[in-house]
């Protein structure tokens, strides 16, 4: 027997997993009723029932070393199925929220953006360094342009806002890499299981099946939150086509001097709104509002199956939703002329920053951490759907 | 008493329009007075008989309607012999309507219903002289004392008998309990209060409190025992409530769990009785140091063949509510490791609650050993766990302290392995007894009695040494009439349990002392007055009904000649069955009474008529046999019921009888065989498939073919199967042809 290898139970681990939205999880007495309604467990491993009995025991090592844990799509189906009302679908996402945690590069700020402790300092960091760096707090003062109201005029593009986007990208992107980088070496770790072929071989299989949203559609018990998170996920990819493109409008007028032509505008925001890029933008934000309101709506209605979420959850929600809610009342009382609009623009800048900065720190890393466990997955070939 | 018949015939329900009634009435000529009501049941009907009694003193009263199993109330005339004929289910709703063998069925029915009147007598209620109510309680633990609480309650005197110094039994030795009242889990452990029950039961007026006291003979019978207690003080006892508890399994056989290797592996009784001691704190045996890390290893022996066959039932609980003593430290953890957490009824919340609680950990495991891990731990070594990188590898988990679950088991065990040994020594040969009776200790007696067939009571087959009881159809019941086992003597059972089981218990026991005080038998037969009456001058001494009797009832003296002891009775007439010399007999039912209504079946001349006499057990063939005509299937009309209190009363004779007057098939329906199934009357029909193999004989000697008579086992549900069986039976027996004696 002095191969076993020997098991040590983390009480801690446990409490910080209830404490982070799995309150339910020593509901759990191992009926394996979840793995057998999940639709992504594997053949000979009883998952989610496997991570519910290793949260249990405080299993960190064994668990966040797990690609199956980013697999779940938090469907709920196990959660709506539960006898017993451990609600696996919670926990998987509360054990998510420390797999954030541990490969932080800054594991402070993760605290801040899931801990509510810190919801003050979230928004209270931004708030200040914007309004530090604004030319006009008196927005009375702001200048008009072509005698209209201007929010570049309110806040200038350079350097204020492109270069504290650029610095925080910046850092976001890193803090990414190095959080993808350590998940990927842990996983690789712990698997010992032999991948084929080239890690970057397996990213774009994962990547196709995040564009088409597959695996939502193995859910039963919340089929709507495939249509509301794809709404959303395709009007983040409109709104960031129009970032891009408005940096070249700016830049490319400026420094190339490249002219407008037809409908295409080159020059300083603001945009008419029969220009393209403004009708892409225009349109990503009503899918925005649209897959925002169905999420919001579908975990309300759902609460009872499949759960109400926990501050990690919400938390995500409300920054996500400031950054829709100002952007869209900011542009509306813009077109009204209201100089309110300064301040609401002041606000959707507090809130894309937030977005922006806790990205790989907030529960929108699982855009970075589940495609690497999906590319992992098919890596090792756990996962080849 | 001379008998004054009078036949009521009824024609509702169907019977009239399924046979000639006014045909019927011929075979009710035999007896002069017939009378035939549209609805007899009705207050008109039984007016009528009521009448009839009153003003022309009839007093043998043959009703042929429906099943005796109904209308019980309506047809219950005291100081009236009442023969119930069944023309209704085993005729009206089972026959092709109208036909002459449907008329002719009912016709024999009537006939042998006549029959069986002419040769009974009206029962006289055997009530023994100088019977006694009190109710001996033998032990004085939580279901003990429960017990004597509800019978003392009830204003009964009770005798409550105690080997240890004080009452209380196991809960005397529990730091805390799981709460027994209306809240189960809130909070999770609570003072046991067991001196609260103590002083209730010393301070009762009603009973009498017999400490550091065991029983050393319990001779007699219901209502009328001599008890003789260990201070040699005789007692007058009633009935008796046995409550003797279990004993912990002895640990030392588990040694692989590192029992008597490693100091800090102890049985989840010694936690107890470490947290006891220390007021809560679980500190380790070897160095007192408190306990942070400790491991629970549920079934301990228990559901391993080698160990205990069972589940205790209450170690899970057990073991969860000892996770809330180690979680009282906040740094200390508990580790539950199981095969499957059983938590029955209302145990399952205490199981929610005990588990929401995150320094309880559970998992399932097969526990392999127990390892020396340094300092005073141990590593509980395991396979089949969730734990580790592949599945099911071995794995291991450091504890300070090993709680092993160990279970129940019941003071009855110990006597019934001694009494199965010297039965296999006995098998062995005389020399193989004596050996056996030298060199075994002799067991732990709880009741000493002083029965022909044993001292104790007999457990079932498969029970693993609890008294318990044919639990299908009666809770309390044990094969010692009178004698009711209650709490884990019984079955493993938790104290709320325990409680609720004394209490039935008790009550049990009030009703075998009322129902000996008005000459009644128990269950199932709890209204019948008639009784065994052998007729003992012709008695060989042959000790079979002794022997046979599966209730212990009949003990003999010196010479074999056999004592009945009318209380311990339950009326089976298993001892009328068993007796070579048909010496035995109750006033309604005999060897005599049986074979003339077989004789009484009408058997035509006509060789294509076939008759197949069907002797049906009461308990389970009857009652199938009127379900089956209620759901209306239907049955070969060559066919005459007659029934049996329990096939175990079958005598040869009849078969003899039946076939040498030209029967041509016989069919015995029995219940099933074996104790798993547990029959009323325990061993009747296999009692009687025994006797039945020598059936052979008799045909051979009548030059029949074997097939002609056979036995089956039915049970009560089974009703949807019966009719076929009987019918493809009747088929076969016409394949022989008919019986050669039909026209002698």
């Amino acid at each position: 027997m002095a191969d076993a290898t020997i098991i040590k139970p983390d009480l801690q681990f446990v409490k910080e997993i209830i404490k982070g939205g799995g309150e339910s999880l020593k509901k759990c007495y191992q009926c394996a009723t979840c793995s057998v309604v999940c639709n992504v467990t594997p053949e000979g491993n009883p998952f989610p029932r496997k991570e519910m009995v290793l949260a249990q025991w405080g299993q960190k090592d064994e668990l966040l070393a797990s690609p199956d844990i980013w697999l779940c799509h938090q469907c709920s189906d196990c959660t709506a199925y539960c006898p017993r009302g451990a609600k696996p679908g919670e926990v998987l996402n509360a054990v998510r929220k420390q797999s954030i945690k541990q490969v932080a590069l800054v594991p402070f700020l993760s605290k801040i953006a899931t801990d509510p402790k810190f919801i003050w300092l979230l928004f209270a960091i931004p708030m200040v360094l914007f309004y530090l760096i604004m030319p006009y707090r008196d927005v009375s003062m702001v200048p008009l342009l072509n005698g209209k109201m201007s929010y570049s005029n309110f806040m200038p593009v350079w350097p204020q806002v492109d270069a504290t986007f650029m610095l925080t990208a910046a850092f976001a992107a890193f803090s990414a890499l190095v959080g993808i980088k350590r998940l990927w070496a842990t996983m690789a770790a712990r698997s010992g299981a032999k991948g084929t072929g080239s890690p970057i071989g397996h990213v774009i299989p994962a990547v196709t099946t995040i564009l088409a949203h597959k695996k939502f559609a193995d859910c039963d018990v919340n089929r709507l939150r495939q249509w509301g998170h794809l709404l959303l996920f395709y009007s983040f990819a409109g709104l960031a086509v129009v970032t891009t493109v408005a940096i070249v409008y700016l830049y490319g007028w400026k420094f190339f001097g490249i002219q407008a032509f037809g409908s295409f505008n080159f020059g300083k925001s603001p945009y008419p709104n029969n220009d393209p890029m403004k009708i892409l933008a225009l349109v990503s934000s009503v899918a925005f509002a649209a897959g925002f309101i169905i999420l919001l709506v579908n975990r309300l209605v759902k609460a009872g199956k499949a759960g109400l979420g926990g501050y990690f959850d919400w938390v995500f929600l409300l920054i996500v939703g400031g950054v829709g809610a100002t952007g869209m009342l900011a542009w509306a009382l813009r077109l009204q002329e209201m100089t309110a609009g300064y301040w609401v623009y002041y606000f959707h800048l507090v809130f894309v920053w937030t977005l922006f900065m806790y990205a790989p720190y907030s529960k929108f890393a699982h855009l970075f951490y589940r495609t690497t466990a999906m590319a992992f997955a098919r890596y090792t070939g756990r996962d080849t759907k | 008493m001379e008998k004054k018949y009078c036949v009521y015939i009824c024609k509702g329900c169907g019977i009239k329009e399924a046979m000639d009634v006014d045909k019927l009435s011929g075979a009710a000529k035999k007896v002069q007075n017939f009378k035939i009501h549209d609805v007899l049941c009705s207050p008109e009907g039984v007016q009528l008989i009521k009448d009839d009694m009153a003003k022309d003193g009839i007093n043998t009263i043959i009703i042929a309607a429906c099943s005796p199993r109904v209308k019980a109330a309506e047809f219950t005339f005291p100081g009236a012999l009442v023969e119930r004929v069944n023309i209704r289910e085993f005729v009206a709703w089972t026959m092709e309507p109208n036909t002459d063998e449907t008329n002719d069925a009912a016709y024999d029915y009537l006939t042998m219903g006549i029959v069986k009147s002419q040769k009974s007598d009206l029962a006289e209620p055997n009530i023994l002289p100088d019977l006694t109510s009190t109710i001996l309680v033998v032990g004085g633990g939580i279901a003990g004392m429960t017990a004597a609480l509800s019978a003392a309650g009830a204003g009964q005197k009770v005798v409550l008998v105690e080997k240890d110094a004080q009452l209380g039994g196991f809960v005397n030795k529990l730091y805390k309990k799981i709460p027994t009242g209306s809240y189960i889990n809130k909070p999770l452990i609570v003072d046991t209060d067991i001196s609260k029950t103590v002083s209730e039961v010393e301070s009762n007026p009603n009973i009498k409190v017999y400490k550091s006291t065991t029983v050393s003979k319990t001779d007699g019978q219901p209502g009328l025992y001599d008890v003789t207690l260990s201070n040699n003080e005789t007692v007058k006892i009633g009935a008796i409530v046995m409550a003797s508890g279990w004993k912990p399994y002895d640990a030392n056989k588990l040694d692989y769990l590192g029992y008597g290797k490693m100091k800090n592996v102890v049985t989840n009784f010694e936690l107890e009785e470490i947290a006891k001691k220390n007021n809560g704190k679980l500190l380790r045996p070897s160095d007192g140091k408190p306990a942070l890390k400790v491991a629970f290893i549920q079934c301990a022996g228990q559901r391993d063949p080698n160990h205990l066959a069972y589940c205790s039932s209450m170690c899970c609980a057990t073991s969860l509510k000892q996770s809330q003593y180690v979680r009282q430290n906040e740094d200390a953890l508990a580790m539950i490791f199981y095969k499957d957490i059983r938590t029955p009824g209302r145990t399952e919340l205490y199981y929610k609650e005990a588990q929401n609680n995150p320094g309880v950990m559970l998992t399932k495991a097969d526990v392999t050993g127990v390892s020396d891990a340094g300092n005073g731990n141990m590593f509980v070594e395991m396979e089949n766990t969730l734990f580790g990188t592949t599945t099911g590898e071995k794995v291991k988990i450091e504890a300070d302290l090993v709680v092993l679950a160990t279970g129940m088991v019941p003071t009855s065990r110990a006597p019934q392995e001694y009494a199965d040994g010297l039965t296999a020594a006995a098998g062995l040969g005389d020399e193989a007894k004596k050996n056996y009776l030298e060199q075994t200790p002799k067991p732990d007696y709880i009741l000493n009695l002083g029965y022909r067939q044993g001292p104790e009571i007999p457990t079932l087959e498969g029970a693993s040494g609890f008294a318990d009881s044919n639990f299908i159809c009666f809770q309390y019941e044990t094969r010692r009439t009178g004698i009711y086992a209650a709490g884990s003597v019984h079955q493993p059972m938790n104290m709320a349990e325990a409680q609720e089981d004394a209490a039935g218990a008790a009550f049990k026991a009030i009703q075998v002392i009322d129902h000996v005080s008005r000459g009644v038998a128990v269950h199932p037969r709890a209204w019948d007055t008639t009784y065994p009456d052998p007729l003992l001058i012709k008695c060989t001494a042959c000790k079979r009904c002794t022997e046979e009797c599966p209730f212990g009832a009949i003990d003999e003296d010196e010479k074999g000649i056999p004592n009945y002891n009318i209380n311990r009775c339950r009326r089976c007439g298993t001892c009328m069955g068993a007796c070579p010399e048909r010496i035995v007999s109750f006033k309604d039912y005999s060897v005599d009474i049986v074979g003339s209504m077989l004789k009484a079946i009408d058997v035509p001349d006509d060789e294509d008529i076939f008759r197949i006499a069907c002797l049906v057990c009461e308990n389970d063939s009857y009652p199938a046999l009127d379900t089956a005509a209620i759901v209306g299937k239907k049955i070969d009309p060559s066919v005459r019921f007659v029934s049996m209190r329990c096939l175990g009363g079958m005598n040869l004779v009849w078969v003899a009888d039946a076939l040498s007057k030209g029967i041509d098939g016989m069919l015995l329906l029995g219940c099933k065989f074996g104790e798993n199934y547990q029959c009323h009357f325990v061993k009747g029909s296999e009692l009687a498939n025994t006797r039945f193999s020598k059936v052979s004989e008799t045909l051979n000697r009548l030059q029949l073919e074997s097939g002609r008579v056979e036995l089956m086992q039915i049970a009560i549900n089974e009703y949807d199967k019966l009719p076929d069986m009987i019918n493809e039976f009747v088929e076969k027996v016409k394949e022989f042809g008919p019986n050669p004696f039909k026209s002698m």
